[in-house]
């Protein structure tokens, strides 16, 4: 007696799975220049390491002897692996199933990876090909009767934004829940020209009378500028190396700490190009990025956002082996202004380390909110004070590096003011509640107007205050608290980083992420 | 047809290149006075410069094309 009959059945069952929806199907699939899930996984996993769960789950037909005679499995392909070593969850969308459409969805084995990552505090990682189980209007004709709406496992995909590390990655047209299970994540990323993501697709669309392909109602064009994703990639492949690399700044859930890797840098080092990088003319302005990878450990900044929020640069690094998040000003936009979009970009990021416990490093170059009618149109202010809460509220350890500029209530929020966070400037800070240009014509606008000479009077007034203007003045009343020369700065955030690592604290924060 | 896209509003203050010039990516091609600041705009994409679309100082839009490549 054995059960190998059994395990017969299961087995002939599974090899029906793995050819998912049928040869041709796989062929489109390719034609269309994407690879199928369980390719997408492979490639994604490190090799041999996917565990599938409920690979014989699906829509089943058998004869009048109960003899198994059709078998079409259900769109997703879910399970666990592996990571540089370390666990995820997978969910994947199958779209050679009917197009990952809901008819072709299991509920119950569509939410099992949320509830893998939730409960044993492992990263998700979405695959996300297709609507991902949003209803149809063909559902109707089954059911009989209408529904209000529902997103099933919705509590879990919000829940896990403060447990668990999650990516979202748009892999071919997404629409819908689809959409929806991109966005709800803590890096999300499409592939150019390949995904296309929206609420709606165009045949939808074209009933409010708008005639566009995918890609114009939703490439990578439109999201990778918005922020709906963070970044946009070449190749699938690449979108697997990105989630590989996020994840290796991470914890494996917030009830641990982000870990130290062997240090590949020495902490000790001096950057002696960053002596003369600021130009001395401060309407000229320098690159940020190149400041950011010298300081960091070699090779170790991860960018995040590169094409939204442009006048702020985001991302990950490390310092001595420690993972931290990063923030710079990008004087190329806006000269570094606060912009709506910008404020969004970091208040994503800060809250996104604060959930993992990441120290954060600011590198300060803010010559206030973005001023002028656009960006009042634009809601700067509001979107700027959500951002300015989001720092006030992190309980992470802070560093700041006053680059440049300083000035306005944006420069105001050059770090939480509710705890001593270590802060320096460089030689080259400037900083007030206005820059001088400007700022007198506003503050002086009586004695400018009554001069005779009113040009002159407004020379006069502005040598004046320069006069008063050296960051060293302002060491005078403890207003800044150190400068430094800016070939030290690698120095002091190693330094930073060595008294933070003992500060962090796993567990849940007190406020959570809102993708 | 290509185009450098100014990446911030303000006022077109100069071009860096003329009709003819190889631009690659990275490259400055012009320069936008913002935030009182001179901005390059830099090339997100290599052509030959085809045409100059906007007359210097005049006030441009985030995303408004400052040149047409080919």
């Amino acid at each position: 007696m054995s059960w190998n009959e059994e395990l017969d059945e299961l087995a002939r069952r599974k090899r029906l799975a793995e050819q998912m929806g049928g040869p041709e199907k796989v062929q489109r699939q390719h034609d269309n220049g994407k690879l199928t899930v369980r390719e997408r996984i492979e490639r994604l996993l490190d090799p041999g390491s996917f565990h599938e769960a409920g690979a014989t789950a699906g829509a089943t037909q058998y004869d009048a002897d109960g003899k198994l005679i059709a078998f079409r499995p259900s769109n997703q392909v879910i399970g666990r692996g592996t990571i540089d070593g370390r666990p995820v969850a997978i969910a994947g969308d199958d779209f050679t199933v009917r197009g990952g459409a809901s008819d072709a969805r299991i509920l119950e084995k569509s939410l099992y990876p949320e509830k893998l990552a939730h409960d044993l505090g492992i990263p998700l990682i979405r695959l996300v090909d297709g609507t991902g189980g949003g209803g149809s209007v063909k559902d109707l004709d089954k059911l009989g009767y209408t529904y209000v709406p529902r997103v099933p496992g919705w509590e879990m995909i919000a829940e896990n934004l403060a447990r668990v590390p999650v990516i979202g990655l748009a892999l071919g047209p997404v629409a819908g829940l689809g959409a929806a299970r991109v966005a709800a994540s803590h890096y999300a990323l499409m592939v150019r020209g390949l995904s296309q993501i929206f609420t709606a697709g165009p045949p939808v669309v074209a009933h409010i009378g708008e005639q566009v392909t995918k890609e114009e109602l939703g490439g990578s064009d439109i999201h990778a500028r918005n922020g709906t994703v963070d970044d946009e990639v070449g190749s699938e492949d690449e979108a697997f190396a990105r989630t590989r690399r996020f994840l290796s700044y991470l914890p494996r859930n917030v009830f641990e700490l982000p870990a130290r890797t062997e240090a590949n840098d020495d902490p000790k080092r001096r950057v002696e190009s960053l002596l003369a990088v600021v130009p001395r003319d401060t309407r000229r302005v320098y690159l940020m990025r190149p400041i950011v990878e010298a300081v960091v450990d070699a090779g170790s900044f991860f960018e995040i956002g590169k094409l939204w929020g442009r006048s702020v640069i985001t991302g990950l690094a490390r310092l001595d082996g420690w993972p931290v998040a990063v923030v710079a000003s990008d004087p190329y936009h806006y000269g570094g202004a606060w912009t709506k979009t910008s404020s969004e970009k970091m208040m994503r990021l800060i809250d996104m380390a604060q959930v993992f416990h990441l120290p954060i490093v600011h590198l300060v170059d803010v010559p206030g909110f973005l001023i002028g009618v656009e960006a009042e149109q634009a809601s700067t202010i509001r979107y700027g004070v959500r951002v300015m809460t989001a720092i006030e509220q992190s309980t992470v350890p802070w560093c700041t590096i006053i680059v440049r500029k300083c000035f306005g209530v944006a420069g105001a929020a050059n770090r939480p003011h509710n705890r001593l966070s270590l802060r320096y400037a460089w030689p080259s800070g400037e900083w007030g509640s206005l820059p001088l240009a400007g700022g007198i014509e506003a503050a002086y606008k009586a004695d400018i107007e009554a001069s005779p000479d009113p040009a002159a009077t407004r020379a006069r007034i502005e040598e004046r205050l320069k006069a008063v203007t050296s960051p060293i003045r302002t060491t005078e009343p403890f207003s800044i608290e150190e400068i430094i020369d800016p070939r030290d700065t690698r120095i002091m955030l190693c330094d930073f980083i060595r008294l933070a690592a003992g500060l962090r604290q796993a567990g849940l924060s007190q406020f959570t992420m809102r993708p | 047809m290509k185009r450098v896209q100014t990446p911030i509003t303000g006022t077109l203050r100069g071009y860096s290149v003329k009709p003819g010039d190889t631009v690659s990516v990275g490259q400055e091609v012009a320069i936008v006075e913002s935030m009182k600041m001179l901005i390059p705009v830099l090339a997100e994409i290599s052509g030959t410069v085809r045409v100059l679309s906007r007359k210097v100082d005049e006030s441009i839009h985030e995303g408004d094309a400052l040149i047409e490549l080919e």
